[in-house]
């Protein structure tokens, strides 16, 4: 017992100077972020499976995001790389250089813009109450709803909403299992993304019975970096060069989001 | 900010340990129950009890936990758990005792087969009942046998705790990662592991004792 609980104690303490060095990695972004990506060759954009703006079409992603990456990887002269990651590790995989950014209808929060280095907003999305369609007949303002329970997605645009509009709120994983929470009657209500919800819920979908009913605030979208990198003011030019020769609108218009562009000036 | 993650760290571990001491305290005895179903003489009982077992060890935890807690409202409208953080710690509960109790029970299964058959003979031909004989020899023996595998589920069990969160249990990987969430800010994920190292430690060494105690037959 001796020798072993002196190498347990070693062990713990080895932990727990690891675990601090990671407090402190705060190292500065490499002289040049643009540079190692083309440098590499490849802009490797972190997503998620979330339509209109990043889905699968057989084996292509598409989508209005997925579009404008490519659009914006060929301005680079760089590949387009797509990857699939764990929403929650989005901070994570941008500093571990696993992906070079965040492009996947991501809504400008606080705590996104502390996280990562952050594009201008280029597109509206607004955050909105989905609930059974026999609540959804009795809500018609913001206020009718603080009797209900609420899920939100831990940390998102939604949970900031429930907050500011005083309603009892549970936080969950993730935005789909707050919508299983309203159908499965565990909560009476969520906060979800409109263009998500617009997909998500309604007829020919698993939640028939589920419907949107009241906007609680907008919001913003935008492209996130690795802290520092010179990759934002890449983008942001690029934004306002296709926005000025009207490709991006045109993208928008195929997969219907036109409505809610920021114009880039 | 450190302080204000060791808080809210600590406050996941309390969640955490109450998930590991509850589900052992359920699914130690229910294994036992679980293991004679599935030892039983009676077929059809048997056949039942192995089907049960088969399909909690043969599917993800995670994916008991979604059908246990969101199955009654999705499938049959509804809602057994209620609304609010009591109805999903039940839940979590059900799943990780049933889950526990299938893995335990083979365990002790496994334990008990390898008593041979001459020491029930033996404790009949000395006139004890079939019960005195299970009680009084042999279960002693299968305590000493089945103490190394049950220390390394108890401390699987330590670490599957962490997939309570899956519907909104918050234990300590929640606690850990709502920094990244809400403030971008990493290392209390990485810091919540030194938490996991400390316990199942504490368990390791707690275990070792244990079995040195069992060895008086040696």
């Amino acid at each position: 017992m001796k020798t072993s609980s002196k190498i347990l104690i070693c062990a713990l303490v080895l932990v727990l100077c690891a675990s601090f060095a990671f407090a402190g990695g705060k190292k500065e972004a490499s002289s040049s972020d643009k540079a190692y990506v083309v440098g590499k060759g490849t802009l490797v954009v972190g997503i998620t499976d979330f339509a209109p703006m990043d889905y699968k079409e057989g084996n292509e992603w598409i989508g209005f995001d997925a579009d404008m990456s490519k659009a914006f990887a060929k301005e680079l002269g760089v590949k387009c790389e797509f990857i699939e990651i764990d929403w929650d590790s989005k901070s994570m995989e941008l500093e571990n250089k696993t992906i070079d950014c965040v492009w996947n209808g991501m809504t400008l929060t606080d705590g996104v813009k502390k996280a990562m280095a952050t594009s201008n907003p280029y597109c509206n999305n607004a955050q909105i109450i989905v609930t059974k369609k026999s609540i959804a007949d009795s809500l018609k303002k913001a206020e009718d709803a603080k009797k209900l329970k609420f899920a939100v997605e831990a940390g998102s645009a939604g949970e900031e909403a429930a907050k500011e509009n005083g309603y009892n709120a549970m936080a969950v994983d993730t935005q789909a299992a707050a919508v299983m929470e309203v159908a499965a009657g565990t909560s009476e209500a969520c906060i979800i993304d409109s263009l998500m919800a617009a997909a998500m819920v309604g007829p020919g979908t698993s939640y028939p019975d589920l419907t949107y009913s009241v906007a609680l605030t907008t919001e913003e979208y935008g492209v996130g970096f690795r802290k520092g990198s010179d990759l934002v003011s890449a983008i942001n030019d690029f934004f306002k060069k296709s926005y000025a020769d009207g490709s991006m609108m045109k993208a928008a218009e195929k997969y219907g989001t036109q409505a809610s562009i920021i114009p880039q000036k | 900010m450190v302080q204000e993650v060791l808080l809210r760290l600590c406050a996941g571990f309390i969640k955490t340990i109450e998930l590991f001491l509850l589900t052992l305290a359920g699914a130690v005895p229910l294994g036992l129950i679980v293991a004679f179903g599935s030892m039983s003489k009676f077929k059809p009982l048997r056949i039942v009890v192995r089907f049960i077992v088969w399909i909690v060890r043969g599917t993800p935890l995670m994916l008991q936990l979604i059908v246990i807690y969101y199955g009654p409202g999705l499938l049959f409208h509804q809602n057994i758990w209620g609304m609010g953080t009591s109805g999903r710690f039940t839940a979590v509960m059900v799943a990780f005792i049933i889950n526990y109790s299938c893995y335990f029970s083979e365990i002790y299964r496994g334990g008990i087969e390898s008593i041979s058959k001459g020491q029930y003979e033996a404790g009949q031909v000395l006139g004890l009942t079939r019960r005195q004989v299970f009680f009084k020899i042999v279960l002693l023996q299968v305590i000493k046998r089945i103490v190394p595998p049950m220390g390394n589920e108890i401390i699987t069990l330590v670490k599957d705790t962490s997939l309570a969160r899956v519907i909104a249990v918050y234990e300590l990987i929640w606690a850990g990662q709502t920094f990244i969430k809400s403030d971008g800010i990493i290392w209390p994920l990485f810091m919540t592991g030194i938490f996991y190292l400390v316990f199942s430690g504490v368990l390791t060494i707690l275990l070792a004792k244990f079995e040195k105690k069992l060895s008086y037959f040696n």
